[in-house]
């Protein structure tokens, strides 16, 4: 079933995906089908050693932990029009943007493990994940990611090409002062940025109703002087509306936002109990991947053995990767104050 | 002999009084063309006062002195 | 000591026009620098940081923002990311609480994060320092803030040469660099300023290396290590008190961090008294990690107690009277001189 977007201000066209061909929306759930068993992979891991009871620092993969399973559509309808020469800042939910814009799975599952084979050397952790091969970045404080982009946009911007960055965050952020900065900035230097607000309605415990003045973060962009425009947690639907904010950007015609209303599956973070929201034995009936599967099975795209045969695939390279980062080394501990400095 | 004057720099009051704010060069120092000599202010506006020639320059102001546009300040021979 | 490449014809400049002439210097060597901040452009910034390159660069690489400190220190972490050398420039020091994320949770940590893969080589500049009565929210140094906290370089100049050869040194550098001067060293034509803020400055290419500290004053009886104006009132106090018989070493530290241990211990060696002198907040500062820097190694280099001259976690004052009680100037730097010896 189809959900209609949300009204806007980029002048509509058909929503029927223009260049959205078999197997590019077949490409389409394979990217999603491998973030969430990218997802399944980390959870499964980082809660198997935690117990007896919850102890948030113990296990291979301690700390905090956000998962973006829900979420997956945002990241494969954007970054189906990005190459790994542009640029992704993205937030402390960031595994479904690295998965879907092409960040090395082995290296990123090592990183989540702290080993020294990981993006980061394990100095950085699930948070903080930077992949200069593919320009991806992310970080776990609020808004902030957004600063930044401005500045890979403007890099590219100024040596002539037509490169673009694409900024997330979630709707709680969109109340922080870096993001209205940043909207203002770029839109006042017209740089080739595309602003994602992922609306998952809930910063950690707080719906959007308790925290926003505003019905939708889309509407803010007319107070900046760019389109914005919201729509549902449909990966063709992001990926019409994401076709506009990009081609805009790569025209040198300045940045967009684009609002999308999607869903935050399990908790704020890993051990998060979430008795505080009132939907939750419905989520699962709204999960986007089984809803994609099935449009794509009614359209003849697939069937059991191709469904199967893309599991099995999926499951291989994420199982790799954990197996990956398992046996790579753990960092030696008098290293500890290395890369301070350049 | 060049004489190096206190610059226009407040054209709406032709004798308006400035001050000479700083000498980078002492008396008697040899100067080339175009060297930096002095920075002097009117109001809020400040400006650099370079030798117009080389020679030996002779201050004729002290430095934190007020000064109105037009007047000699310093000589260069 | 400064270490020169070569020897160099020098001519005076003050240090707002020596700080003027590393950058366009590297601008013309370097196409990838460029210069943001608030009023840079036509107005050469408030405390004449960028006089006249706005004629001489144009718009596209002198660039005025708008009120929004996060997003263009971001931006500038993001073009050095992609590999361009921004300078960015906070106006006042004591902004940085509208920033500091940007700054010591991004520009600081980027490299450390991701295991040394990604750099962010530019350079934030901040003017700092009292004494025109600015007051509490205008007044500040907050080095030893930026100092505290880990993957910034910060680098504090006193004289017209090292903000030259410091400038120089901090764009070439592939670390963030936060770039602090005390308006009060800058020689500006609106300020009081102090007789050596204008001095010889070597011209071309001209570096000073960070980390290093400089022997502004040998003496024998007692060690004064300090930065940046105060500087130049210890000086001035060394100068009267020669002639009493009194041999004061002044040692000018102009990086924090890296900080140079190693000179201060080995002026301190040598004479066995120590007073500090620090414009930021006394407690939990700077002058307490140079304190430390001696007795960490060996207490026993000390003949006697520490003296530190530094404003006493008080705000700053707005009359002129009480500003001048709290800062560290010349009559209570010869305080904790003769209180020493």
């Amino acid at each position: 079933m189809t959900t209609e977007a949300a009204s806007t201000s980029i002048p509509q066209q058909s929503r029927r995906s223009a260049g959205l061909d078999g197997p590019a929306r077949i490409e389409l759930y394979e990217t999603m089908v491998l973030s969430r068993t990218f997802e399944e992979a980390i959870l499964r891991e980082y809660h198997a050693d935690k117990g007896p009871g919850f102890d948030i620092g113990k296990g291979l993969v301690p700390g905090e932990m956000h998962l973006s399973a829900g979420q997956e559509p945002v990241a494969a309808g954007v970054c189906a029009h990005l190459t790994t020469d542009d640029a992704v800042t993205a937030t402390h939910r960031p595994h479904h943007f690295a998965v879907a814009h092409g960040v090395d799975l082995e290296k990123m599952a090592a990183e989540i493990f702290g080993r020294e084979t990981g993006l980061g050397k394990g100095r950085g952790g699930h948070m903080h994940l930077f992949d200069p091969a593919t320009h991806f970045s992310c970080s776990g404080i609020i808004a902030e990611g957004y600063p930044p982009a401005l500045g890979q946009a403007f890099a590219f911007k100024r040596r002539g090409t037509d490169r673009i960055a694409v900024a997330v965050t979630g709707e709680g952020a969109a109340n922080q002062g870096a993001f209205h900065e940043s909207l203002n900035l770029a839109a006042r230097w017209s740089l080739p940025v595309v602003f994602v607000v992922e609306d998952n309605d809930w910063g950690i415990s707080v719906p959007r109703s308790v925290s926003t003045a505003i019905g939708s973060n889309a509407d803010r962009a007319a107070a900046y002087g760019i389109p914005g425009e919201r729509v549902e947690n449909d990966v063709e639907a992001v990926y019409d509306a994401a076709a506009g904010a990009v081609a805009r950007a790569r025209a040198g015609e300045g940045p967009s936002l684009l609002e999308v209303h999607t869903l935050r599956m399990w908790g704020h973070f890993e051990g998060d109990a979430q008795g505080y929201r009132p939907d939750l034995s419905e989520v699962s009936e709204h999960d986007p991947i089984p809803r994609y599967e099935q449009t794509l099975r009614d359209a003849g795209l697939l069937d059991d053995d191709k469904v199967d045969e893309i599991r099995r695939l999926v499951s291989t390279a994420v199982e790799d990767a954990v197996s990956f980062a398992k046996s790579s080394p753990i960092p030696d501990p008098s290293t500890a104050t290395d890369y301070v400095f350049a | 002999m060049t004489q190096v004057v206190f610059p226009s720099l407040s054209k709406e009051t032709p004798d308006a009084e400035g001050v000479l704010a700083t000498w980078f060069v002492s008396e008697g120092a040899t100067v080339a063309p175009d060297q930096l000599l002095a920075e002097v202010q009117v109001d809020k506006v400040s400006a650099d006062v370079v030798a117009p020639e080389a020679g030996v320059v002779h201050l004729l102001v002290d430095e934190d002195s007020a000064v109105r546009q037009g007047t000699p300040i310093a000589r260069i021979d | 000591m400064t270490i020169t490449e070569a020897p160099h014809a020098t001519r005076r400049l003050s240090t707002s026009k020596a700080m003027v002439e590393a950058i366009a210097q590297e601008m013309d060597r370097d196409p990838s620098v460029f210069y943001l901040g608030e009023d840079v452009g036509a107005y050469g910034g408030i405390f004449g940081s960028t006089t006249g390159l706005l004629d001489r660069f144009g718009p596209e690489r002198i660039i005025d923002t708008p009120i929004s400190e996060t997003a263009f220190i971001g931006l500038g972490i993001g073009a050095a990311v992609e590999g361009m050398r921004p300078i960015v420039e906070v106006m006042f020091t004591d902004f940085m609480g509208v920033c500091l994320d940007q700054i010591y949770n991004h520009m600081a940590k980027i490299h450390f994060e991701s295991g040394g893969n990604v750099k962010v080589p530019m350079v934030l500049t901040m003017a700092a320092g009292g004494g025109y009565s600015d007051g509490a929210q205008h007044s500040q140094c907050l080095w030893g803030t930026f100092a505290h906290l880990p993957g910034m370089k910060v680098v504090v100049p006193s004289t017209p040469a090292d903000a030259k050869g410091l400038m120089t040194s901090a764009i070439r550098d592939d670390n963030p660099v936060v770039y602090i001067f005390h308006k009060g060293v800058m020689g500006l034509p609106w300020m009081a300023k102090n007789a050596r803020s204008t001095d010889e400055v070597p011209e071309g290419d001209y570096t000073v290396p960070i980390g290093k500290a400089r022997v502004a004053r040998e003496g024998s009886d007692i060690t004064v290590v300090t930065l940046s104006l105060s500087v130049h009132h210890a000086l001035d106090v060394a100068e009267k008190l020669g002639p009493e018989g009194i041999d004061v070493e002044v040692l000018d530290l102009r990086t924090l961090v890296p900080l140079d241990r190693e000179a201060i211990l080995e002026s301190v060696g040598k004479t066995g008294r120590l007073v500090v002198v620090d414009e930021d907040y006394k407690s939990f500062g700077v002058s307490a990690e140079v304190v430390a820097t001696v007795t960490d190694h060996d207490p026993g280099m000390l003949r006697v107690p520490v003296q530190r001259v530094a404003v006493p976690d008080v705000p700053i004052p707005y009359a002129h009277d009480l500003e001048y009680a709290v800062l560290p100037r010349q009559d209570r730097i010869e305080q904790a001189i003769r209180a020493a010896l």
